[in-house]
């Protein structure tokens, strides 16, 4: 036996790691990344491991940051809490990120001490969430479940913020009412006081052209050709009794434990299990159960049997169909071969075969229809990879939205409009603030200027191409314009709409460069709902829960990185 | 673990130019005339003949992300069409030039993208008026009428540009008399008998008066005085049926409009024959191959309904290959029933087997003794032991042997049929107790066997009952000449078939080895295009029309939005409230210019590779030639249709020899066609957006050691 004789490495320490090169130049590079691809103009990045793994091409950010190893603790911090965000609200990552990134930045270059800065920063945080959930809210619009012109207006900016997607507006339209759909399908139908939504499916049909997508109530079970055969004829009935089971069917031995077992030739441990999956058969056939569905493998004997006596067995569904098949047929999936309980079994209405592309489906029609299957198709691969988590996104968002029925403007107009109510907060009455963190009328302004900088940056993130970016002095909502175009006078000849769409260019709105100096002003609300619902047809719009969220986590984690003041590192 | 990022999108993209220069590898696969290439491994001096786009991009090193990608989009194409690959290849090399023309030239890539893709949509629109409808072909089918008798023609050789340019020319003068005079010529394909009545005689009549029958009534349009025209098909046209088309440039002037409904030529395909040369794209010999697999299909089904009540449609996946190596080429042939190749060795076991047909089993994975179904894990730690010394350990696959052998004597089986490998020892034995056992079928052949036999697949013969039995299987030599494999044991080809079997096999066969996998291919490439030309129930008209039409289209699209400025173009952008929507109209013309130029580009590739051009630059004249002529009618789409029409008129008129009188048209499919389009297309602008390309996974050091040039790390 050979014994360790390597000593053990001193851990090494890092003290004020935020003043290192080193921590500087990588969060510069991560904000550069998720800076280039914020938005609909947003550069792409390929994605993959240098020796010929799949390529991803994306500008998501919960694709971006799962699987990128990053070096340093900072970095670490940062990303793990991006992450956690996207896990829990699916959209604005790459907002959380720049955010916070921006943060940093700029609270670094004043050289305030930290425990000032983070105590502003939390201030500056809860004036922006008080305003962003008070009804004075001059960004938020609300959401009325009647009518779909907002819904929809959300789903869009969400699809159009996406470009590797590749679609074109015909097909973002097509694909947004398809996403519209699937929410609509999986809200019951007579909700008491506590909604349970239902569960969708996404299918995958690569290859087709995106407008081939579609929507069906019920599951679709892809099953090859030739099972098909075996399966049909469907017999005719208003309703099938289903068993669905999660343990395998296969009849390879349960596992056997370590050691070697010993069996008698005479013995046959394979018939054995054939027999009881036989005795399981018989227990079906006798409960009259027409359907039975199995997660894993099912043996091809059992599968003669039950095909003998009249029942449909499906087998292989996968473990991604267990939790809405159980949902849309009320059964407890069954997890071992004895007896069956009676009450573990469900029914469906429906069931039937369908076919999309090349591939075959097994279509099951639920008695209560709150599950459905989106069948999603696209060009390429990488396009469908994204198109499947932007519109699981858009999802999430819409689900999102029922809790909190509000939208915030997207398109860099809500960070533009929140910074103009800042500045004329902290400038128009300091004094809570002051009282309570104990600091100068100065470092509030110092930080209070960084604090607004940071969300007019990520306003300014979205453009790729050198425009020019200006924000108006009523509204203070964000406009862009062709970049040398300062020696112009008149801005509304130049200007179109501000970014989310809202308001059109009108001469005496008082427009300024979005990082020049200019003069504190309240922003105007103008947002009257019967207007507003009017002319959304075409607003660019966020998840109100969703950047809520993404702005609290920004703030808080740049608050988090700033107070690091030493990096310990165990180096064995 | 580090993640390393590399900007590629300094000065130059380093992404469009690795795309153009993939793609280059490929043009010369581009059109009819195609010449092969050897791809030869310098490692272990292994060489492969190839002649398609996905057999170069397989033997390709493509380890970039870009070369994945590109290889991904080959492959999607393939997979869901089985063609339009090398179409895909050169217009992606054609596009990331344009798109990298665009970079130079300064114009925003946001703009780039969605003026490139919208520009595409709208060639797609403007193409649907070179469609040829395809109706009934299978009604007039007879026998007399084969693929052979149109073999000697080299259709290969004049696609749609290609008409001798002092013809051109001279029927340049003779535009508007020419207008006048035909503007009635209804031109139904077989109604063109004028010259060859044997071939396309019989249906001429029938079809025009079916023409006059219909009446469609979406041409409220007034422009359309002209009630001689034959609407029918009209109504398939954009030129006719869109009621603001402003886009247009034939729109300043009614006259130029109403000149082009008149002459605006009425295509149609009615004959299964004329479509199979039109699709051919000079191969005759595969195309001659898939006419024969259609006939028989077609007589199959009708046999099998008795009547034709049901409408005949040409189902591929009864279509099945069986590639003979070393034998004559003369010798592929197509016949009913599964051809398949077995050991010599088994002659007399055939010749005792065709004499009466016998039962068939079908057996779903390998027929061999350890052989478990997916998914049954068998578990490692198991020791069987014998509690006498009577039973030898190692008979259990004689056991097994004989159990099988006793359940086929049961069921008086004598084939079996097996989709994986079958054990030796069985085989032996079968063929001793006069059984023929056959391994490594086809999914799709067994499902025929198992729909015609009314055998069911089982996994382990164990299972077999009388309901999964099959019966009426015959067993045939194909041909009884044995010949030599590449593995020297000398082998034959059988055929089995049953009565009412969807299952035609092609066998093909070369002399050249090296050639087999090409043949096989173009095989394929013909079969897919009919299958889709008859199941679109729609062809264009081929030979570069479309990509003429759509280069045409283009070219005045950019002239137009150069003149008109900025009246339409918000609805060409997503996000309608960036400066980029209001300054599109200031690059729109650039970008769609650099578009058409890529067809131009693509064209001049197609007409270089037909050999009929030597360089590209009388290809460019040519083509230069024809769009300035198309331009000057005022309506591409007609001015194509009429040199269509004047391509035969006029070669008849010149009185050049007469063989040439029955030059065929060129036909394409449609979507397989487009989707390649889309796909190059968005392929090519997938890349233009990506700015850097992010490795994981991969440590500093091994970065280093290959260059480590613009790498950030994090």
């Amino acid at each position: 036996m050979m014994s360790r004789v390597e000593a053990k490495k001193p851990s090494s320490c890092e003290s004020e790691p935020l003043t290192s090169e080193r921590v500087r130049v990588t969060l510069s590079v991560l904000k550069g990344v998720m800076t280039s691809c914020y938005g609909p103009a947003g550069r792409l990045k390929q994605l993959h491991n240098g020796r010929g793994g799949s390529v991803r091409t994306t500008s998501q950010s919960a694709a971006l940051l799962t699987g990128l190893p990053v070096s340093h603790p900072v970095l670490k911090i940062l990303v793990a809490s991006v992450q956690n965000h996207v896990s829990c609200f699916s959209d604005c990552g790459l907002f959380t990120a720049i955010l916070c990134c921006n943060l940093v930045e700029n609270v670094q270059r004043i050289g305030l001490p930290p425990t000032t800065v983070i105590k502003l920063n939390k201030h500056l945080l809860s004036l922006c969430t008080s305003y962003l959930t008070s009804e004075a809210c001059g960004c938020r619009i609300p959401v009325d479940f009647s009518c779909t012109q907002i819904l929809l207006c959300l789903v869009r900016s969400i699809l159009t913020s996406k470009p590797a997607c590749m679609l074109t507006r015909k097909e973002i339209d097509h694909v947004s009412t398809l996403i519209l759909r699937v929410f609509l399908l999986t809200i019951p139908e007579n909700a008491k006081d506590r909604i349970i939504l239902g569960k969708s499916v996404i299918i995958p049909l690569k290859g087709q052209r995106v407008t081939d997508s579609t929507v069906l109530p019920g599951i679709l079970i892809e099953i090859p050709e030739v099972q098909l055969m075996k399966i049909l004829p469907i017999k005719k009935s208003d309703s099938f009794k289903v068993a669905l089971f999660c343990a395998s069917l296969s009849g390879d031995l349960s596992d056997t434990g370590e050691g070697t077992l010993v069996v008698s030739y005479r013995v046959s441990l394979e018939n054995a299990v054939l027999d009881q999956l036989l005795n399981l058969g018989r227990q079906l056939v006798s409960d009259h159960v027409d359907l039975v569905m199995c997660q894993k493998v099912i043996h091809p004997s059992l599968k003669q049997f039950l095909r003998t006596h009249g029942v449909t067995a499906i087998d292989r569904v996968g473990v991604a169909l267990m939790e809405p098949l159980s949902k849309a047929t009320g059964t407890q999936p069954i997890g071992s071969l004895a007896s069956i309980s009676p009450s573990s079994y469900g029914s469906v209405k429906d069931l039937g075969t369908a076919k999309f592309g090349s591939k075959r489906f097994f279509h099951l029609i639920p008695n209560e229809a709150t599950v459905c299957s989106l069948l999603l198709c696209s060009r390429n691969d990488t396009a469908w990879d994204e198109l499947k988590l932007t519109s699981q996104t858009a999802l999430h968002a819409l689900q999102l939205t029922i809790r909190e029925p509000c939208v915030l403007l997207g398109g860099g107009c809500t960070e533009t409009h929140m910074a103009a109510y800042i500045r004329h907060k902290t400038r128009s009455e300091p004094e809570s603030i002051l009282q309570d963190s104990a600091c100068t009328q100065t470092e509030l302004q110092l930080i209070s200027e960084a604090f607004c900088g940071a969300l007019e940056s990520v306003a300014g993130s979205l453009e790729h191409d050198g425009g020019e970016m200006l924000t108006d002095g009523t509204y203070g909502h964000f406009w862009s314009v062709q970049a040398d175009s300062s020696s112009v006078v008149n801005w509304p000849d130049l200007l179109s709409r501000c970014g989310c769409g809202l308001h059109s260019c009108r001469g005496e709105l008082g427009w300024s460069f979005l990082r020049s100096p200019c003069p504190p002003f309240s922003p105007v609300t103008c947002l009257p709902p019967h207007e507003a619902a009017g002319a959304a047809n075409n607003l660019t719009l966020d998840c109100f829960t969703a950047k809520l969220s993404g702005l609290q986590v920004a703030v808080e984690t740049a608050n988090l990185i700033l107070d690091l003041s030493y990096v310990i590192e165990d180096k064995n | 673990m580090v993640m390393a990022c590399r900007v590629i999108n300094k000065r130059r993209h380093v992404g469009l130019q690795q795309l153009s220069s993939f793609a280059e590898t490929g043009r010369t696969f581009l059109g009819p005339v195609k010449s092969s290439k050897f791809v030869i491994d310098e490692e272990c001096h292994e060489s492969v003949l190839i002649s398609s786009t996905v057999r170069l991009l397989e033997s390709l090193d493509l380890t970039s992300a870009v070369g994945q990608l590109l290889n991904e989009a080959v492959q999607a194409q393939n997979n869901t069409y089985r063609t339009g690959t090398s179409t895909l290849l050169c217009l992606v090399g054609a596009w990331s030039s344009a798109a990298e023309e665009c970079l130079h030239l300064g114009v925003p890539i946001s703009l780039i993208v969605s003026v490139m893709s919208e520009g595409l949509n709208s060639c797609i629109e403007e193409i649907v008026s070179l469609q040829v409808p395809i109706q009934n072909v299978f009604d007039c089918i007879d026998n007399t009428k084969t693929f052979s008798g149109l073999e000697t023609l080299n259709v290969s050789l004049y696609p749609f540009l290609q008409i001798p340019s002092d013809t051109g020319l001279m029927q340049k003068k003779h535009d508007l008399k020419d207008v006048a005079s035909q503007s009635l010529v209804i031109y139904s394909l077989p109604g063109r008998p004028v010259k060859s009545p044997k071939l396309f005689g019989p249906q001429a009549k029938v079809e025009a008066d079916k023409n006059t029958s219909q009446t469609p009534q979406t041409l409220g349009n007034s422009l359309l005085a002209d009630t001689h025209c034959r609407r029918s098909v009209l109504t398939h046209s954009r030129h006719f049926s869109r009621a603001d088309n402003n886009q247009r440039i034939s729109k300043r002037d009614g006259f130029l409009e109403q000149h082009s409904a008149a002459t605006l030529k009425t295509y149609r395909c009615n004959d299964l024959l004329e479509l199979e040369v039109g699709l051919s794209h000079g191969d005759d010999s595969s195309m001659k191959l898939v006419d024969e697999a259609v006939r028989l299909q077609y007589q199959n089904a009708g046999v099998q309904q008795g009547g034709r009540a049901v409408p005949f449609l040409f189902d591929i996946s009864g279509i099945f290959t069986c590639c003979l190596p070393g034998l004559p080429e003369t010798l592929s042939c197509v016949c009913p029933g599964y051809v398949t190749v077995v050991s010599i060795s088994r002659t007399a076991l055939i010749e005792e087997l065709q004499k009466q047909p016998i039962r068939v089993v079908l057996v779903e994975g390998d027929l061999t003794e350890n052989y478990r179904h997916l998914g049954f894990n068998k578990p490692a730690n198991i020791k069987t032991v014998s509690e006498s010394m009577k039973v030898e350990p190692d008979s259990s696959e004689e056991l097994w042997t004989n159990h099988v052998l006793q359940v086929l004597i049961k069921f008086n089986v004598n084939l079996v049929l097996s989709q994986g490998n079958v054990s030796e020892c069985l085989i032996e034995k079968c063929t001793h107790s006069k059984r023929l056992v056959v391994g490594s079928v086809n999914g799709s052949v067994m499902q025929a066997f198992a729909e015609a036999s009314g055998a069911v697949q089982v996994a382990y013969i164990t299972q077999v009952n009388e309901n999964c039995v099959g019966s009426g299987v015959c067993v045939t030599f194909w041909r009884s000449i044995p010949f030599d494999a590449v593995d020297g044991t000398s082998r034959m080809a059988i055929l089995l078939k049953t009565e009412g079997m969807n299952l035609v096999t092609v066998v093909l066969t070369s002399p050249v080895t090296a050639q087999m996998q090409t043949k096989e291919d173009r095989f394929w490439a013909c079969a897919y295009r009919l299958h889709y030309a008859l199941k679109e129930q729609k062809v264009l008209l081929g030979g570069g029309a479309v990509e003429f039409l759509c280069l045409s289209h283009l070219q005045i699209l950019a002239e137009q939005s150069l003149h008109k400025g900025n009246q339409d173009s918000s609805g060409w952008f997503h996000n309608t409230s960036s400066w980029l929507a209001s300054s599109l109209a200031l690059y729109r013309p650039t970008v769609l210019k650099c578009l058409a130029d890529g067809w131009h580009r693509y064209l001049s590739t197609l007409l270089c590779n037909t050999a009929s051009y030597s360089s590209e630059f009388e290809a460019n004249t040519f083509i230069q030639h024809h769009l300035q002529n198309a331009a000057d009618s005022g309506s591409p789409s007609s001015y194509i249709l009429n040199e269509y029409s004047k391509r035969k008129s006029g070669i008849f008129n010149s009185g050049i020899s007469n063989k040439l009188e029955q030059i065929p048209s060129v036909y394409d499919i449609v979507t397989p066609k487009i989707e390649a389009w889309r796909r190059a297309l968005d392929l090519v602008l997938l890349v233009l957006q990506t700015d850097s390309e992010i490795i994981t996974g991969l440590g500093r050091t091994q970065i280093k050691s290959q260059d480590s040039e613009g790498f950030l790390f994090l």
